[in-house]
């Protein structure tokens, strides 16, 4: 008997703790498919008797250019920072194993830039980097998101692909280098090929970093119609009064991109996740 | 190494020193007098920074940011390790991979998406409150009250972040030999023993790693303190981050980058040796 | 064909605390078109001597030349391991896991500037030679040992290098095979005429491949010369035993012989030290229950059956003095067993002997 109570409240206490950490996922579910009529008169946790699209229908009409602007600009910015942090992080693979110590003391100093860049309260960067975007006549535009973007995602793809990297046999980029192959060519036609389930879980992990990043395109962006979803959803706080059906269909619309890709590539996500924090294997 | 191999990090290089100027332009500005009503920039030394630490609102935002900052780091390590424990010893490997989705779903969404949803949440009459009521017992005031206001934000950023502490223990867990387990199940340990004597001390690395990302993420959540109180003035929602942006928007140059050179050297105290002995070990097997 | 010739080449690791000393002022030459055998004990630098020939590595001190060319010296690089024309096979192979056997052995060919069609006539050339033209389109995961040790011997001669780098080739491949692999690495190396040298702890590898041995232990270079003369003559026990089985016994210098417990041994000359150790390779004793009447064979003395074991088609017999040393034994092979316990009779060829000075 002892044994399968303790499953039992093995298992109960996980279904309690999921329970209650997904509430809000219910709750954006639920709530955007109330009527106005169903709002007034329901509380946020209870679902609705019946199904409306209205909530939906003018929440995506309002969205659906800063949905359009956030694929634009974060795509883009999540192929570029991968693949050109890959190229950075390859070059420190190659550094780490160098003759000299002079290039190994710069590699440890590289390394705590990228580090750095990946890590800092990007806000503080906040005046020199729209002085800089504003005096590259890029404020309002995608290119100046994406840039700013650039500044922190690309260091953060060469710290990511550097732990995936790392797992390349070396023998095997001497044995490249004996066959007299440059390093652009081992690059792409060994150490891109051999770290590709790496460079899917960065390029995920960025997608989603830069996809929930509100506070760039706050400060980079200043007409409506450039707004990236993040921002755009802001407009949907609500007061009491408010109808809050609208805010839950925005909060869906907002995350429908990354909640799509964690559960169907919630692998790559997570090994992103792992490989911020050095590694780790199993999982 | 050939020359050529340079080409490669350039674009790298390019982009982490357009970082540090940045961080060299707050440096160097916040050494000099600059505003709306100062638009000449001048050198004044440490006055500004003497006078943003005597502000009350500076000293507001600080322990506001240290308070979210150690709660989470205590709560996410403690979360983290009861909920890789409980995923830990689940004898299915899917049934965890679930488990642990559910725990680390959050870290998929936006701080501005979970702001409209906690709004709501935290809604006195329609919210989680509706329920309490139901069940008969006393409403929480959550945002309604000065006094709960920020710890209810820190419970959103505890729900948001508590997964990253779990993935990484149960990571650690994961990668301690399974035949020592084995080994000691044998011996008739129970799950607490194992966790206890076997587990535990095997993740200290785990610990670090957690407490320097969960330390590092929290300081700079930006956009749940600012859409919870519908902007950056809110002074008991205000976190170092927000305060710094609300410098901003009131164009209190000089004090804007004092602050965010002092969030800055804040977050490198935790980064620069992270980056140093965590990753580069890793990186350097 | 290349000449090697390393002038008094050391290599230092740093660690922790201080150096580690991986090669310590080794000179050594091996002539164009040679096959040259490198034998050492684990850690004893001879990797990292054949990465320093590659240019993987840079010696700390000394001078590396290719025939009269300096191409390291002194923590410098003048000639990168790419234009060195050198083939590598490494340890563990290194075959590109996403390429085919077909990709991996014209990998080297695509960085030179030759045709589609150039470079699949060497390819084919090269795969029939080894024998493995009919899984050219295998990638490394879906070959055997063997196969992927012959597709990176092949990935490693088909740019026709000047010399060819073998670092313990055979080591992954099961007994059976290495035989046949040591075979087809010489008829290959006689029949491009390569330079080569190969890297080996098994002196099987050596005997079977190399016309000459240097012996590395810790990082110097203790021994060059034929294989046959390193065995017959080794300069220490520890070479002794590095090149083939030996027993080592320890024994004490007297006027009549040196003295094991009850046995006594002849001396070919006198020795300074006392204490010396015996070195006598396993077919250069036999056990007796008779005497022989061979003035080859000279009796030493008494033992007694220890162990016995089998090996090989063979009986493995152990034997120790009879008295005064049990903790001695001596090892040889026979056709039949002896009985455990047994009192036998203890044979030395002549002139067999080795005694060193310890
Ligand atoms: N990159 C390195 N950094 C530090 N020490 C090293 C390095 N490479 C080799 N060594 C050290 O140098 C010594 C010689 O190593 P090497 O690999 O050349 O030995 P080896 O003779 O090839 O041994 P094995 O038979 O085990 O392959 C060892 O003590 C080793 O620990
Ligand atoms: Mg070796």
């Amino acid at each position: 008997m002892r044994p399968v109570i303790r499953a039992t409240l093995h298992y109960l206490a996980l279904v309690v703790i999921s329970a209650i950490w997904l509430i809000p996922v219910y709750a954006m579910l639920i709530n955007g498919f109330k009527s106005n009529l169903a709002v007034l008169s329901t509380p946020v946790l209870v679902p609705p008797t019946s199904f409306s699209l209205s909530a939906y229908h003018i929440v995506f009409n309002a969205l659906e250019r800063p949905l359009l602007n956030s694929l634009i600009v974060v795509i883009p910015t999540a192929l570029i920072s991968t693949f050109l942090g890959a190229m950075g992080a390859y070059f420190f693979y190659t550094l780490t194993y160098s003759f000299s110590k002079f290039l190994s003391s710069l590699s440890d100093f590289l390394f705590s830039l990228i580090t750095l860049a990946t890590f800092i309260p990007y806000q503080a960067t906040l005046i020199p980097l729209t002085r800089l975007v504003v005096s590259m006549g890029l404020l309002d535009n995608y290119l100046g998101i994406m840039f700013a973007m650039l500044i922190f995602y690309i260091p953060t793809g060469a710290l990511l692909m550097s732990m995936f990297i790392s797992v390349v046999p070396r023998s095997i980029i001497e044995a490249a280098k004996l066959d007299g192959a440059g390093d652009l060519k081992i690059f792409m036609k060994l150490i891109l090929p051999l770290s590709l389930p790496g460079f899917i879980s960065t390029l995920i992990f960025i997608i989603i970093e830069a996809w929930n990043n509100f506070f760039i395109p706050l400060v980079l962006v200043t007409t409506p119609g450039m707004r990236l979803i993040p921002v755009a959803v802001e407009s949907y706080t609500g007061g009491y009064g408010t109808i809050y059906n609208e805010t839950f269909a925005a909060a869906v619309i907002a995350s429908i991109i990354p909640l799509a890709i964690f559960i169907f590539l919630g692998r790559y996500f997570i090994r992103g996740l792992i490989a911020l924090g050095g590694g780790g294997k199993g999982v | 190494m050939k020359k050529s191999a340079i080409i490669l990090v350039i674009p790298t290089m390019a982009f982490t020193i357009i970082l540090l100027y940045l961080v060299i332009w707050n440096a160097v500005v916040s050494f000099m007098n600059w505003s709306l009503l100062n638009p000449k920039p001048y050198f004044v030394g440490l006055q500004t920074y003497l006078s943003v630490m005597k502000q009350f609102q500076f000293v507001n935002s600080l322990v506001h940011s240290l308070e979210l900052s150690a709660t989470l780091v205590v709560v996410g390590n403690v979360l983290g390790i009861l909920f890789a424990s409980l995923l830990y010893f689940l004898s299915s490997n899917k049934v965890r991979s679930v488990f642990l989705s559910i725990i680390i779903y959050p870290l998929a969404i936006s701080m501005a998406v979970d702001a409209l949803i906690w709004l709501w949440l935290y809604n006195i009459d329609i919210g989680i409150d509706w329920v309490l009521v139901k069940i008969g017992l006393p409403k929480f005031p959550w945002l309604s009250s000065t006094s709960t206001m920020f710890p209810s934000l820190i419970l959103v950023t505890i729900w948001a972040y508590s997964g990253l502490a779990t993935l990484f223990y149960l990571a650690g867990f994961m990668n301690i030999d399974k035949t020592i387990i084995e080994a000691a199940k044998l011996d008739g340990a129970g799950s607490f023993k194992i966790l206890r004597k076997i587990l535990l001390p095997n993740s200290l690395n785990s610990f670090i790693i957690s407490t320097a990302l969960l330390f590092l993420f929290s300081f700079r959540i930006f956009s749940l303190p600012y859409i919870l109180s519908g902007g950056p003035t809110n002074i008991f929602l205000q976190t170092l981050v927000v305060y710094m942006y609300y410098l901003f928007t009131v164009e209190f140059f000089s004090q804007a980058t004092a602050v965010a050179t002092i969030v800055t050297l804040i977050a490198s105290i935790v980064i620069l040796p992270y980056a140093l002995v965590i990753i580069r070990r890793w990186i350097r097997r | 064909m290349v000449k090697i010739i390393a002038k008094n080449i050391s290599k230092y690791f740093k660690k922790r605390n201080g150096y580690v000393i991986a090669l310590d002022d080794v000179s050594l030459t091996v002539e164009s078109g040679a096959r040259f055998g490198i034998l050492g004990p684990s850690g004893a630098g001879k990797t990292t001597f054949m990465r320093i020939i590659a240019g993987l590595e840079v010696p700390t001190k000394g001078e590396l030349y290719f025939d009269d060319k300096l191409v390291a010296s002194n923590n410098k690089i003048i000639v990168p391991p790419e234009d060195r024309k050198i083939g590598m096979v490494f340890q563990t192979w290194a075959l590109y896991p996403n390429l085919t056997a077909f990709d991996n052995i014209a990998f080297p060919l695509t960085n030179m500037k030759l045709s589609k069609e150039e470079i699949r006539k060497r390819v084919e050339e090269i795969a029939k030679i080894l024998d493995i033209g009919h899984v050219l389109d295998h990638y490394p995961r879906e070959l055997s040992g063997g196969q992927q040790q012959r597709v990176a011997l092949a990935r490693a001669l088909v740019k026709n290098p000047s010399l060819l780098l073998l670092d313990e080739p055979f080591s992954n491949l099961d007994a059976r095979m290495r035989d046949s692999a040591r075979a087809l690495v010489k008829d290959v190396q006689e029949k491009l005429g390569v330079t080569l040298i190969i890297v080996s702890h098994d002196p099987a590898d050596i005997f079977s491949i190399a016309d000459n041995v240097g012996v590395l232990v810790k990082g110097k270079l203790v021994q060059v010369g034929r294989p046959e003369d390193v065995y017959n003559n080794p300069v220490t026990i520890e070479v002794a035993n590095l090149i083939g089985e030996i027993n080592e016994l320890e024994g004490k210098v007297t006027k009549e012989g040196v003295i094991v417990g009850n046995l006594k041994f002849p001396l070919d000359k006198s020795y300074k030290s006392e204490r010396v150790i015996v070195g006598i390779r396993p077919e250069d004793v036999k056990f007796t229950k008779d005497l022989i009447n061979d003035e080859n064979w000279i009796l030493v003395g008494k033992g007694v059956v220890k162990v016995i074991g089998y090996q090989g088609g063979m009986f493995r017999i152990t034997v120790t003095p009879l008295e005064g040393s049990e903790d001695e034994e001596i090892v040889t092979y026979m056709d039949h067993p002896l009985k455990r316990k047994e009192e036998v009779l203890i044979y030395v060829k002549k002139g067999s002997v080795k005694i060193f000075e310890t």
